[in-house]
C-alpha cells in the first residue's frame, strides 16, 4: 500500500514514518512544509499542504494519506480543505486524519465518539472541528476517511508533554496541583497513536460512514499523578504543591512578558528557548477539566495494545534526562501512584 | 451531581442502589468507588459545602466527665468533607499486630487481617494526598537518609517508622467536583437521616427517613445502606432507630455504643540525647513527592507480644507549652495567642490550671528575650503553613539542646463500660442527643509506662541518650487533656460473634443483611495510628464488597453469624 504522510517531520509524523518504513506492506512517502530533513528522510518531500494543486501532484498514485499536520489554525483548517480537494483530484481514496480531543471543547465526564463537537474553547479546537467538517464533505462525495482523536500524545521526544513539562517541574513551576490538576491526562503514547494510524489504513469502511476513534491509554492517570511521577523520575524533587492562584499568576502575569521575550528573540534570530517557557492559560483549564476519553472502540476495532503508563513515563523520563543532562536524584522506584 | 435536599419533593421516595449516610472521608471514598463500578449512589450529607451553625448544633450532646472528653460537637464537623475540614492530616496504617487477638489486650482481634486491608491502603493514601504508601524511612526518603538518632540501633525499639501528612486535605473541597461529575452519584446537602426503618422481621432495611432543617421530609429505599457518619453519630443513628428493634439496630446484645475508644496521648519525660544536635532528626522531612514525613519510636511487635504491651508510638517533642520554664519564645507566643486558635488546636494550650499574672509575665518575657527564634518561627509558619497549599504540619522548634519530651500516642484497651448512649434531650430534628462516657483504665497507663521503660533501657544500652520520666505523674501527664480529640473508635465494633460485636468482617450489621457501616466505629481496637487512613482503606474495601454483593442478579445474602 502506498501511503502518503502529511506532517511527516512533526513529532508524531517522524515516529510514524519510522514505523511505516518498518511495515512490510507499506510503501511510505512523507511530506513536510519546510523542516530540515535528515539523511534517513530521503522519502520525504517538501510540499505545502495548503496548495491543493501541488499536493494533488504529490499524492498521485497513493492509496491513502495520513494527515498529521500541526501548526496554525490556517494550517490545520485550510490544510485539510486543501487535502480533501487534492485527494479528489489525485485521486486518493482514503484519508486517515489525526484530530484531537480538543474537538469536544469543555465536555467533562466519560466522553465517547458520539459526544457532540464543541468548538468553543479556542482556535485549536475550532480549527480541528473545521478540519473534521471538511473531511465529512469528502466522505459525502464518495471518499473514505477515518478520524482519530488522541488525548495528549507523549513519549520520548514529546516536547509538549515531556520536554516543556519537565522543565516546568524542574523549575518548580509545576507540581502537584490539587484540585487544579485533578483532570484526566488522557495521555497516549506516541507509538500507540502510530499503531492506530496504521491500523486505520486497512480498516473496512462502509460508504458514507466515517469511523472515529478516541485515543487515550485506559490507565492514563489524572494530571497530578503524571506530574508527580514524571518529576520523581527526572529527579525534580521534592515535588511542590502549587495552588491554582500561583498557577494563574504564572500564566497571566509571567506568561505575557515571557511570550514577548520569546517573540523578540525569534525576531532577532536568536533561540527563543533561552527564556523560560510561558505557561499558556489554556493549559490551566485543561489540567482541571475532568474529561476522560473512552477509547474502548480503538481497543476493540483497531486492536490497539496500549503501552503501559509506567513504561511510557519511564521512557519519557529517560529521554528527558538524556536531552537535558543535569545531575538529579532519581528514585530507584518510580511512583506509580494511581 | 450535588444538590440541596430541599429540591426533593416532600414525601418522595428515592431508590438508588446504595444510600450512604455521611459525606466525610469514608462516605466520599466509598461513593466514588461505587460509582466507578457502575452503581447509583445517593450520598446524604447533613451539612453543606461550608460550615453552618444550625447544622453543627445537631451534634450537641453531653459528656459524663468534661475533664476526660470534649463536648460531642467539638472535633467533629457536620458538612461535606466531615471532620477532614479541620483534621491535622496525620496518616499511617495500622500495624499487623493491631489485627491480632492478643491475650494482653482484652477484646482484641479483628475478623480480618492486615493483609486483607493492605491492597486498599495505597489508594487511601492517594485520596488523602499523603504520597506513596511507604512508611519506612529508608524506603520513603532514600537509603542515604540519616537515622532518627545517630548511633542508636536497637532490636527492641524501631525508629525507622514514619508518619506522613496529608495537605491536610479537606475531602469536601477536594472531591466536590469528582462527586459532581461521578456517574450515578447524587449528593444531597442538608439531608439529615432521622431514622433507619427495618422490615418487620428486623433483617433488612426497609427505608431511610430523611429530613431537612426547613422541614422537608422524604425517604430512601436503597438496595444497601451504609452508615458513614463518624464514630459517634453512627452509634447514635443505630441506637435511635428503635421501632422494630427496641434496643436499637444491631444492639440485641447491648454492644452498640460500647467499647468506645480514643487514644492515650500526652507529653512525658525528658529525653537527653548525647552528642551534637545535628545527630537528631526530630522534625519533618520531605519525601520526594513533596509530602511531609516524621519519624517515630515504637516498641517492636515481637517485644510488644513478649512483654504484653499495647501498641504505642512516641515522637520527639518540645516541653509542655503551658509551663514558661521552657524559656522558648515560640512556645510562649503560642500560649499567649491561644485564644486566637480554634478549640481543637488550642486545647493542649489550656491544661486546666488557670494561669496567674506571673505566668503571663514569664511567657511574655520568653517572647521578648527570644526574638530571633520567634521571628524565624513566624516567618517559617507564614510561608510554610499559612500561605502554603501543603501545610507544614505542626510546630517544630530548632533543636539547640538535644533535650526533648516524648509525645506518646497509644491504643487503649477496649472496655464495655466506655460508651456512648442516648440522652433524654433531643436536637432540632427530634433526634435524641448523645451522652459520652469515655473511660480509660490503669492497664492503658501501665502499658505506656512499660513502653517508656523499654525506650529508656535501649537508650541506656546504646549509650546514645537517656530517658527519664516520673512514673507517679505519668497518669496525670497522659490524662491532662483527657481523651485525644477527634478519634472516635469502636462504637459499632467488628467481630465474628454478634454477642460481642455489631458488624462482621464485611462491615455488615450482623442481623441486617443490607445495612453496612463505614468508618472508625467498626474498629475493634484503636492501634497507635490515627484512624483516618485506615477508615478510608476499609471504606474502599467495603466498596469492593458491596459491588460484589450488589452485582446484577446477585441478591444480598445474610451472612451466617457465629453463635
Amino acid at each position: 500500500m502506498k501511503v502518503f504522510v502529511l506532517g511527516a517531520t512533526g513529532y508524531i509524523g517522524r515516529r510514524l514514518m519510522d514505523m511505516l518504513r518498518a511495515t512490510p506492506w507499506i510503501e511510505p512517502t512523507g511530506a513536510s512544509r519546510g523542516h530540515t530533513l535528515t539523511p534517513t528522510e530521503a522519502d520525504t518531500l517538501r510540499v505545502d499542504a495548503r496548495d491543493p494543486v501541488a499536493l494533488a501532484g504529490a499524492l498521485r498514485g497513493s492509496d491513502a494519506v495520513i494527515n498529521c499536520v500541526a501548526g496554525s489554525a490556517a494550517a490545520i483548517s485550510e490544510g485539510s480543505l486543501s487535502l480533501v480537494q487534492a485527494c479528489q483530484a489525485a485521486p486518493c481514496a482514503r484519508i486517515v486524519h489525526l484530530s484531537t480531543m480538543s474537538v469536544y471543547g469543555p465536555a467533562q465526564g466519560l466522553v465517547d465518539e458520539e459526544t457532540p463537537l464543541d468548538p468553543s474553547l479556542g482556535w485549536y479546537g475550532r480549527a480541528k472541528c473545521e478540519a473534521e467538517g471538511h473531511l465529512s464533505r469528502f466522505v459525502h462525495s464518495g471518499g473514505e476517511a477515518v478520524i482519530l482523536r488522541p488525548g495528549c500524545v507523549f513519549g520520548p521526544g514529546s516536547e509538549l508533554w515531556v520536554g516543556r513539562t519537565g522543565r516546568w517541574l524542574r523549575s518548580a513551576r509545576l507540581g502537584d496541583l490539587g484540585v487544579a490538576g485533578d483532570g484526566w491526562s488522557n495521555l497516549v503514547h506516541v507509538d500507540d497513536v502510530c499503531r492506530a494510524l496504521i491500523a486505520a489504513l486497512r480498516l473496512p469502511v462502509a460508504p458514507q460512514h466515517t469511523p472515529v476513534f478516541n485515543l487515550a491509554a485506559p490507565d492514563s492517570p489524572r494530571w497530578n499523578e503524571y506530574f508527580t511521577d514524571l518529576a520523581v523520575a527526572i529527579g525534580a524533587t521534592p515535588v511542590p504543591r502549587l495552588s491554582r492562584r500561583k498557577l494563574q499568576l504564572d500564566a497571566w502575569m509571567t506568561g505575557p512578558p515571557l511570550k514577548l521575550a520569546q517573540l523578540l528573540l525569534m525576531r532577532l534570530g536568536m533561540n527563543p528557548k533561552a527564556v523560560p517557557d510561558p505557561m499558556p492559560p489554556g493549559l490551566l483549564r485543561l489540567w482541571e477539566q475532568h474529561i476522560q476519553l473512552d477509547a474502548s472502540a480503538a481497543t476493540k476495532t483497531l486492536g490497539v495494545a496500549w503501552t503501559p503508563y509506567p513504561d511510557g513515563v519511564q521512557s519519557s523520563a529517560n529521554w528527558f534526562l538524556q536531552k537535558y543532562r543535569r545531575a538529579g536524584t532519581v528514585m530507584e522506584k518510580p511512583l506509580w501512584t494511581h | 451531581m450535588i444538590s440541596s435536599a430541599n429540591s426533593i419533593p416532600n414525601e418522595a421516595c428515592l431508590e438508588p442502589d446504595v444510600c450512604v449516610v455521611g459525606g466525610g472521608p469514608a462516605g466520599i471514598a466509598l461513593t466514588l468507588a461505587l460509582s466507578e463500578r457502575g452503581f447509583s449512589v445517593l450520598l446524604l450529607e447533613s451539612g453543606f459545602l461550608k460550615a453552618d451553625d444550625k447544622t453543627q448544633s445537631l451534634y450537641a450532646g453531653e459528656v459524663a466527665n468534661k475533664q476526660l472528653h470534649s463536648p460531642p460537637d467539638k472535633y467533629r464537623q457536620r458538612r461535606l468533607g466531615g471532620s477532614s475540614a479541620i483534621w491535622g492530616g496525620r496518616c499511617m496504617p495500622f500495624d499487623p499486630i493491631d489485627f491480632e487477638a492478643r491475650s494482653h489486650v482484652p477484646h482484641s482481634g479483628w475478623p480480618l487481617s492486615y493483609e486483607d486491608l493492605l491492597p486498599y491502603y495505597p489508594k487511601a493514601n492517594a485520596l488523602a494526598e499523603a504520597g506513596r504508601f511507604s512508611y519506612n524511612a529508608e524506603d520513603a526518603l532514600g537509603p542515604q537518609v540519616a537515622p532518627l538518632i545517630r548511633g542508636f540501633d536497637s532490636s527492641r525499639v524501631r525508629t525507622s517508622g514514619l508518619e506522613r501528612f496529608s495537605c491536610p486535605t479537606h475531602f469536601g473541597n477536594r472531591y466536590a467536583k469528582r462527586l459532581q461529575l461521578a456517574p450515578g452519584v447524587d449528593v444531597l446537602l442538608g439531608a439529615n437521616c432521622t431514622g433507619i426503618r427495618l422490615q418487620p422481621d428486623g433483617r433488612a432495611v426497609r427505608l431511610i427517613e430523611v429530613a431537612t432543617l426547613s422541614g422537608k421530609r422524604f425517604s430512601v429505599k436503597p438496595r444497601a445502606t451504609v452508615l458513614a457518619a463518624g464514630g459517634l453519630e453512627t452509634a447514635r443513628l443505630l441506637l435511635a432507630s428503635r421501632d422494630v428493634a427496641p434496643a436499637g439496630i444491631g444492639n440485641h446484645h447491648d454492644v452498640v455504643g460500647r467499647y468506645y475508644m480514643c487514644h492515650i496521648a500526652g507529653n512525658v519525660g525528658m529525653l537527653s540525647i548525647h552528642g551534637a544536635p545535628d545527630s537528631v532528626r526530630h522534625g519533618y522531612e520531605l519525601a520526594p513527592e513533596g509530602v511531609y514525613c516524621r519519624r517515630r519510636l515504637s516498641v517492636t511487635h515481637s517485644e510488644q507480644r513478649r512483654l504484653g504491651l499495647a501498641n504505642a508510638v512516641g515522637r520527639l517533642h518540645f516541653p509542655r507549652i503551658t509551663d514558661p520554664a521552657h524559656r522558648s519564645g515560640v512556645l510562649s507566643g503560642l500560649f499567649l495567642a491561644r485564644k486566637l486558635i480554634s478549640y481543637e488546636y488550642s486545647k493542649r494550650l489550656n491544661d486546666g490550671t488557670p494561669p496567674t499574672l506571673g505566668t503571663y509575665a514569664r511567657h511574655a518575657l520568653n517572647v521578648v528575650t527570644d526574638p530571633i527564634d520567634t521571628t524565624a518561627f513566624l516567618t517559617h509558619w507564614l510561608a510554610r503553613r499559612t500561605f502554603a497549599s501543603r501545610k507544614f504540619p505542626s510546630v517544630i522548634l530548632r533543636n539547640r539542646t538535644n533535650r526533648f519530651s516524648l509525645e506518646m500516642h497509644g491504643e487503649q484497651v477496649p472496655q464495655a463500660r466506655s460508651r456512648v448512649t442516648l440522652s433524654d434531650k433531643v436536637d432540632a430534628m427530634g433526634m435524641p442527643q448523645l451522652r459520652v462516657d469515655w473511660h480509660y483504665c490503669q492497664a492503658d497507663i501501665e502499658s505506656v509506662a512499660r513502653s517508656l521503660d523499654v525506650f529508656a533501657q535501649e537508650f541506656d544500652r546504646s549509650g546514645t541518650a537517656s530517658l527519664e520520666y516520673n512514673r507517679s505523674t505519668l497518669e496525670e501527664d497522659l490524662m491532662r487533656f483527657g481523651a485525644y480529640g477527634g478519634h472516635h473508635i469502636g462504637t459499632a465494633r467488628m467481630g465474628r460473634d454478634e454477642r460481642s460485636s455489631v458488624v462482621n468482617a464485611d462491615c455488615q450489621v450482623h442481623s441486617v443483611h443490607n445495612l453496612f457501616i463505614a468508618g472508625s466505629a467498626v474498629f475493634p481496637t484503636s492501634s497507635q495510628a490515627n484512624p483516618t487512613l485506615t477508615l478510608i482503606a476499609l471504606s474502599l474495601r467495603l466498596g469492593d464488597t458491596l459491588s460484589r454483593r450488589l452485582r446484577p442478579g446477585h441478591a444480598l445474602q445474610l451472612e451466617e453469624v457465629t453463635a
